[in-house]
């Protein structure tokens, strides 16, 4: 761990077009949000495997569909709060559903910016807390949440050779970096960052690093915490969340989502029924997002307790009623 | 080439057989925008799409999107015509465990989209276009939406995104029929003026109120308009469409709802409803009742016939009849393929070419490139080697095969080897040689016996009555089993063609209701008669079959 930071917008748009020099089937779509969400760089270097639809998501969806049914990878992207939300049914019917044989959906994946309350100054209308709750329920669908930039490079080049619609969210502004350049990514594997065996945080995101920060702290206190980077949601990995539930006991789980139907709810969906062991979930108290300029955006995730110290809070108290 | 226009006919006639077979079997679909696209369907597989049905996954094909997913029966119904799957699987709509599903899907192979979300096909459409581009390839893609689905936002994104990206490999075919789930549409949601009252036919005929092309002109697409029935007019748009480079192309077809079954025909309940299993029989003889008016342009002025192919053409004649005689095999000269050529390019109408010349064989050529998209010689100068060189020769260049009797000559035995797969068969009515005759009255009695060693024969084709056919005797010989009229000096010798064609048409019409009421009595008596007329609701219909079913005592 360093205490680099990076930007996952830079790396994502910097693996498409190394994806896009490798793999002439590799197309790239945007939503006037191209320069924003640093695709606009494959546009310039493959000017025709890039289509700009304007502001017209459930354009971009459709037509991404289309261009994966005649042999393309498809890479959709635009803001988190406009892909799922403004266009769930072209997302289930023209991209998760269609299936023919083993090839379960179309090639496309949605990789989106912007997720979660740490959008900031652009306010509640633009920080999307229902992304993960939507996009995991249509069968056919993978979905991940990388925690750095690290993460976002590679995992662009794992869905990219992956058959099948993923969804993949990042965050606005630039994260503190948690992976190693060497970090492999497997999807449905997590990956334990820190061993424990008092209790586990599981964590997404931005969240990941602010977990890491918790088990220092508790480290001090004598309380060894294991943190997982659950990065794959859907597929979750099962083993894992069960292996530690059974060794720790507890787990607490951090997400810059709604508590409700996102990550929380999965992990706790997966340990009720393999192991079952006290839950907490931290993430946006079923309460919209509102603006904070970049330096307040800490106050408006400590308001939904998103915050490492709220992590440390909240496994001392599962601890107590162990 | 011909326009393979009997053969389109009877695909089309038998992927709505299927569409009624299907549906009553699922007891639930959609028969009504089956309908109304039916012709359109029929044309893209016969003439413009490039599939081979035993290697859905060529890489070489055409794709067609479905956009109006809710009509999968009439995709479905034309996949098997053409050879997907076996005709019985329709038998299976819509009932667990079948690949063909209530909407279409890639569960069924040689199907290209999901449909049933409405909106998302044009889109999807654009997407598999601009992959050709990219790839190099020339396939094209072939879109089939609704009107009422035009409603959506969608569509309209999609349509700026064809035309900013110049997507000219896609044709687009709107299906304008008119009604959407609740209504009319011009009542739901307009796309041309605002309907008032009920008066749907007003609107259909009045293309001063159509908008609908022009939102999409101002949006950057090749607009062609076209009457979505007639199979020359969408086949002649589609191959328009597909050489405009440079800009996406959309054909708007105007269409009935329900079409080719009156009780379905512009009627909103028939959107989505199966129709009843007891009332089928009915149905279908309904469907193999479709008919055709064709005048003969010789009972015109001889010499301006460019003015009466122009007639024939304001007047909506369903084909045009060209008598060709020589001189030889009759008394009269008439003209020969120069003219048709010089005709040709004056409409899309089919031509019929009638060769009452001696030695056929040797011209045929001549009139297939003259542009003749059905031409009948005659039996008593063919043999079984002639007439098999004229049969393969046509069937090759896409132009149907009609073989004519004489009065005094009936189908000579070594014809019954060609009968399951000729187009038509010209039963001559009057001594061929000049216009201007009576009706030869043992003609009804020698189309009717002929239909019964035709049934035996597997004929799919059309009977033409041609020489004497009038308004009085029209009824009659669709009762004997004809299905095409040749009218002379009764239809392009009157003043005004399009009302003769209206007459002639309204006349058949009335003889074809009474054979359905006949029908439905034989089938279940007054209370099936009674259910049959119950359906008849738009318009009229319902006093004029009452009246039909009263005078023949069901009622």
């Amino acid at each position: 761990m360093t205490d680099e930071f990076g930007d996952m917008r830079t790396a994502y748009g910097k693996a498409l077009i190394e994806l896009g020099e490798q793999d002439q089937n590799v197309v790239v779509l945007g939503a006037d949000t191209t320069d924003s969400l640093k695709t606009s760089g494959f546009g310039k270097q493959f000017p025709d495997r890039f289509f700009n639809v304007g502001i017209a998501e459930a354009n971009l969806v459709s037509v991404a569909a289309g261009l994966a049914y005649s042999g393309k990878t498809s890479f959709a992207s635009t803001y988190a709060i406009f892909l799922p939300g403004r266009c769930v049914d072209q997302i289930r019917n023209s991209i998760a559903y269609p299936s023919r044989g083993e090839k379960k959906g179309l090639n496309v994946k949605l990789v989106t910016s912007h997720g979660g309350l740490s959008v900031g100054a652009d306010g509640g209308s633009h920080q999307t807390i229902e992304d993960i709750a939507i996009m995991r329920v249509i069968p056919n669908m993978k979905v991940l949440i990388p925690a750095d930039a690290v993460a976002v490079s590679k995992l662009t080049k794992t869905i990219a050779q992956s058959y099948g619609p993923f969804y993949m969210r990042m965050a606005r502004s630039k994260v503190p970096t948690v992976h190693s350049e060497s970090q492999e990514f497997e999807i449905g594997k997590g990956i334990t960052l820190r061993d424990g065996s008092d209790c586990t945080i599981a964590a997404t995101g931005i969240t990941v690093k602010m977990a890491l920060d918790a088990a220092e702290k508790l480290q001090q206190d004598g309380i060894s915490c294991r943190v997982i980077d659950c990065f794959t949601i859907k597929p979750i990995d099962k083993e894992i969340l069960e292996k530690a539930a059974r060794e720790t006991g507890g787990i607490v789980t951090c997400e810059e989502h709604n508590i409700m139907g996102g990550f929380g709810s999965a992990v706790s969906e997966v340990v009720s029924e393999s192991y079952p062991v006290p839950i907490r979930r931290i993430g946006a108290q079923d309460m919209f997002g509102e603006s904070a300029r970049d330096s307040e955006i800490p106050q408006l995730l400590e308001k939904h307790g998103i915050t490492s110290i709220n992590i440390e809070k909240t496994v001392k108290d599962i601890r107590s009623k162990l | 080439m011909g326009l393979n226009y009997y053969q389109i006919k009877k695909n089309v006639l038998q992927a709505r057989k299927l569409v009624i077979r299907g549906t009553s079997a699922a007891g639930s679909g959609h028969p009504g925008g089956s309908f109304s696209m039916a012709e359109i369907m029929g044309c893209i597989f016969s003439n413009h799409l490039r599939f081979d049905p035993k290697n859905p996954e060529w890489e070489e094909r055409d794709k067609l999107i479905l956009s109006k997913g809710h009509a999968s029966p009439g995709l479905f119904s034309n996949m098997a015509v053409a050879g997907y799957f076996d005709e019985s699987q329709l038998d299976t709509l819509r009932q667990f465990g079948s690949k063909l599903q209530g909407h279409p899907d890639l569960k069924c192979p040689g199907v290209e989209f999901c449909g049933g979300s409405l909106g998302i096909g044009l889109s999807y459409s654009i997407g598999n276009a601009l992959a050709a581009k990219i790839d190099g390839k020339d396939t094209h893609i072939f879109t089939v939406m609704g009107d009422g689905e035009s409603d959506e936002g969608q569509v309209w994104e999609a349509a700026m995104t064809a035309a900013k990206y110049n997507v000219d490999n896609l044709t687009l075919i709107l299906d304008r029929n008119f009604i959407q789930q609740d209504s009319y549409t011009e009542k739901i949601m307009p796309l041309d003026e605002s309907l008032e009252g009920d008066e749907l036919s007003e609107m259909w005929k009045d293309a001063s109120r159509w908008k609908t092309g022009d939102k999409w002109r101002s949006f950057g697409w090749n607009v062609i308009e076209v009457d979505g029935h007639r199979i020359e007019q969408v086949s002649d748009a589609l191959t328009r469409a597909r050489s405009v480079k440079g800009m996406p192309s959309i054909i708007i077809a105007r269409t009935i709802k329900g079409k080719a079954v009156e009780h379905m025909e512009d009627n909103p309940q028939w959107h989505g409803k199966a129709p009843n299993p007891q009332l089928v029989p009915v149905i279908n003889q309904e469907l193999d009742s479709q008919f055709m008016i064709a005048p003969s342009i010789i009972a015109g002025d001889m010499t301006n016939l460019e003015n009466e192919v122009k007639r024939c053409d304001d007047g909506r004649a369903d084909y045009i009849h060209l008598d060709v005689m020589d001189g030889q095999f009759v008394p009269n000269t008439t003209f020969d393929h120069t003219k048709i050529k010089e005709l040709r390019p004056l409409t899309v109408i089919p031509f019929d070419t009638h060769l009452m010349i001696n030695e056929p064989v040797k011209q045929i050529q001549n009139y297939i490139d003259a542009g003749s998209d059905i031409v009948t010689v005659h039996a008593e100068v063919c043999d079984e080697s002639s007439f098999g060189e004229i049969h393969d020769l046509l069937k090759s260049s896409k132009v149907s095969v009609g073989l004519a009797i004489n009065p005094d000559t009936s189908m000579p035995d070594w014809s019954k080897k060609f009968i399951p797969t000729l187009d038509q068969i010209i039963v001559m009515s009057v001594v061929p040689g000049k216009s201007g005759q009576k009706y030869i009255e043992s003609t009804h009695e020698k189309t009717k016996n002929l239909m019964n060693t035709l049934k035996e024969n597997n004929f799919s084709g059309y009977i033409e009555s041609d020489g004497g056919v009038t308004l009085d005797n029209i009824g009659e010989c669709f009762a004997d089993g004809a299905r095409a009229f040749v009218g002379g000096s009764a239809i392009i010798g009157q003043s005004d063609v399009r009302l003769v064609i209206r007459e002639f048409r309204n006349q058949v019409l009335r003889t074809r209701r009474k054979l359905l009421i006949q029908k439905a009595n034989e089938l279940g008596g007054t209370e099936l008669v009674n259910k049959w007329i119950d359906l008849h609701v738009v318009g009229k219909k319902k006093d004029e079959l009452t009246q039909i079913a009263t005078e023949l005592g069901f009622q």
